[in-house]
């Protein structure tokens, strides 16, 4: 070839190339953001990742600059939107992740909000400290569990807001306050639960309890006997430190067999050099039995029955409070891009389980939904948070649907959510804010007495709607 | 006739530049998947772009095989490695499914001007006795190189953005395109 046609060749790509980038570059807003269920997404504007408390200042600036929204995004395991908004700023708080002080004889920490319970517990085990309150599982961060008010599985705690004692909280205009249930008081029960609309929570300071040892003990019965059973041995029971049940959605047993495991404060005490921090084991052996269940009714039979001999080998396994919160995960990581897992939750008063279970069969049947498994912990009454989904004592009941993600699919899974609601509603109970968005703006009213002046307050600390999300668009008044 | 381990640079280019060139493709192929995903596509939508990608270099190879002869290999080799080295900047600028599937129907085009020319460029280049050995040799080296894309993608995809499998994939096709201008034609 000659040389100056080879010369051309080689500008005219160096041209095309600088083209192609700049333009790849001047487009910042093809960033999409999403969470794990990956069931909605948006076009954002741009994700920030935080590392500095200056970062979330510059974003802040940014914004009002361009008139443009803050979401925040912690794990992103919330499912409808409350970390994201089309064209918003998102930031991505999990880089701001600093233990910042344990206090060991008052037993509290002070963490950055992008840290995990993982990271809490890796930071607190070697003093013989244990988490109060927190999710089942130790994937999320402080933000987010503060934001939606998590609960957990230790029958006699509340949800978070119980162990928070007082955060820092930066506001629309950039200022810092510190919040607690004295200073600055209007903010506390609104941030806690409060899905990240009325600030950025920078660090918070939470209560924890000494680590103990537990033996760990499972029992089946028959769903009926469920709420007898847990009033007589487990809600007065000091001696358990940990509850959880399944329900059976094997069509065997389909919602009339249940194992309830309880961690029992072992007799041994905790020793001086407290145990090592498990990881994560048998993941391949659960993910399995997981993906068995999600198929099919056959595997969710066999899913069921091999249960039973797992349940059997760990009856009696002795480990600390803090390895018993920190179970297995990993089999909930789902990739396939046609299906998706989604959670819901069900705050069903203790007295209205089992009316709430039969109504829940007839929906899931009728629906022909995927009901994949059922978990049910305990909540006794709180309402201190404005948006207080337990405001008596509750049974919370997770459910894990395997879904289509097609338009047909979710329309399906719309109509049967808002059943299901209905249904806990007739039952004087509520759902859980941080799932999808299926439920009317009428049943959020309806399960949330307090979502008015929520609203209202939103507005008024708030007032150019800085913070912003999916979940808010669809509710605010 | 020279001696049989000593290849003549004409085939060592040519095995050079055909290993940039699959090394450049198959840093992109296996992951072209979660990019039709990103842009919003689902498993039907990739089975049509790759539908069309095969069906339209299956028409074009008997075009090309048979234009080689009168033109040349090496100008087709050329502009299929060059052709792809541009499609491949065009697709992370694109935004719908739509025009994903135009850039498939071109890169058909291209794919079978390389696949028909290279066959048919390494069948000239070399001869009855020898040919097997050489072939071999040069499958070797170029398969060692999609190996290693289809892994160095990989690593890419996973800590950079998919965008970049596409530039990187852009800047090896090109330089691949080059390489083929040290190639003589018909040399043995
Ligand atoms: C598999 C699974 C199991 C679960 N189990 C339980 C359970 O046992 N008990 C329970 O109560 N819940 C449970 N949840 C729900 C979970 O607790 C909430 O979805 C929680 O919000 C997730 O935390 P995250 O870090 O992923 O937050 P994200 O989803 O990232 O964010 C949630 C909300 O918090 C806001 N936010 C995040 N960080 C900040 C910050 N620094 N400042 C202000 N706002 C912020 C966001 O804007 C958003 O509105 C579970 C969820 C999943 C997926």
């Amino acid at each position: 070839m000659k040389k100056p046609l080879l010369i051309g060749a080689i500008l005219l790509y160096a041209t095309a190339f600088a083209a192609s980038l700049a333009i790849r570059a001047s487009t910042p807003e093809g960033q999409t953001a999403s969470d794990v269920s990956r069931l909605m997404s948006a076009r954002v504007h741009e994700v920030i990742p935080v590392r500095s408390t200056s970062d979330i200042v510059k974003a802040l600036e940014k914004a009002r600059r361009n008139n443009l929204k803050i979401a925040i995004s912690g794990a992103r395991h919330s499912q409808g939107g409350q970390t994201f908004y089309p064209d918003a700023i998102v930031l991505d708080m999990k880089k701001y992740n600093r233990i910042l002080n344990i206090d060991r004889a008052n037993r509290t920490i002070r963490v950055q909000s992008g840290a995990t319970w993982d990271d809490v517990q890796e930071a607190i085990n070697p003093y013989g400290l244990a988490i109060r309150v927190m999710q089942s599982s130790n994937i999320f961060t402080i933000g987010g569990s503060i934001s939606a008010n998590a609960h957990g599985r230790d029958p006699r705690e509340g949800p978070l807001i119980d162990t928070i004692d007082s955060f820092r909280l930066m506001r629309a205009d950039g200022n810092v306050i510190q919040v607690s249930r004295t200073e600055n008081a209007e903010w506390f029960p609104l941030v806690i639960g409060g899905y990240g609309l009325f600030g950025v929570v920078l660090d918070a300071d939470i209560r924890l309890t000494a680590d103990e040892m537990l033996e760990e003990r499972t029992l089946k019965m028959g769903v009926e006997r469920f709420p007898e059973y847990f009033a007589e041995n487990v809600r007065d029971n000091p001696a358990v430190g940990l509850t959880i049940a399944r329900l059976s959605t094997a069509p065997a047993s389909f919602l009339k067999e249940m194992y309830v495991t309880n961690y029992v404060k072992a007799t041994a005490p905790l020793p001086d050099n407290p145990p090592k921090l498990k990881e994560e084991r048998a993941v391949e052996l659960t993910k399995f039995l997981f993906g068995l269940s999600r198929k099919c009714d056959w595997g969710k039979n066999v899913s069921w029955t091999l249960q039973k001999r797992i349940f059997a080998s760990e009856n009696g396994t002795i480990l600390s409070r803090n390895n018993a919160m920190r179970p297995e995960i990993e089999f909930l990581e789902y990739r396939d891009v046609q299906r998706t897992d989604l959670l819901q939750e069900y705050f069903i008063l203790v007295n209205r389980f089992v009316p709430f279970i039969e109504g829940l069969g007839k929906i899931v049947r009728g629906s022909g939904l995927n009901l994949v498994n059922i978990t049910v912990r305990y909540v006794p009454a709180n309402t201190d948070a404005t948006l207080s989904y337990a405001k008596e004592d509750s049974f919370a009941l997770v459910l894990l649907f395997n879904h289509r993600r097609d338009s047909r699919g979710i329309s399906q899974l719309e109509r049967a959510t808002q059943d299901m609601v209905d249904l806990a509603l007739q039952q004087r109970g509520s759902y859980y804010l941080t799932y999808q968005l299926f439920p009317t703006p009428e049943q959020l009213n309806a399960a949330y007495p307090g979502a008015e002046s929520f609203f209202q307050l939103k507005k008024k600390l708030d007032p150019d709607l800085l913070f912003m999300n999916e979940f808010y668009a669809r509710y605010a008044p | 006739m020279t001696p049989i381990n000593v290849m003549s640079p004409s085939m060592k280019w040519m095995i050079l530049s055909q290993s940039a060139m699959t090394f450049g493709a198959g840093v992109v192929f296996p992951f072209y998947l979660i990019f039709i995903k990103e842009i919003g596509g689902d498993f039907t939508e990739f089975g049509i772009a790759y539908g069309l990608f095969t069906l339209f270099s299956a028409f074009l190879n008997r075009l090309f095989g048979a234009s080689s002869d009168r033109y040349g290999r090496k100008v087709f080799l050329v502009i299929g490695a060059w052709g792809t080295a541009f499609l491949f900047l065009l697709f992370p600028i694109a935004t719908s499914i739509w025009q994903v599937y135009a850039f498939q129907i071109v890169l058909g085009a291209f794919g079978a001007m390389q696949k028909t020319c290279e066959k048919a460029l390494i069948a000239d280049m070399t001869e009855g006795g020898r040919r097997g050995e050489l072939i071999g040799r040069y499958h070797f080296g170029v398969s060692l190189f999609s190996g290693a894309a289809v892994m160095a993608g990989g690593v890419l995809v996973d800590f950079f953005t998919l965008d970049l499998i596409f530039y990187i994939g852009s800047v090896v096709l090109f330089v691949g395109g080059l390489m083929l201008v040290r190639v003589k034609e018909g040399a043995v």
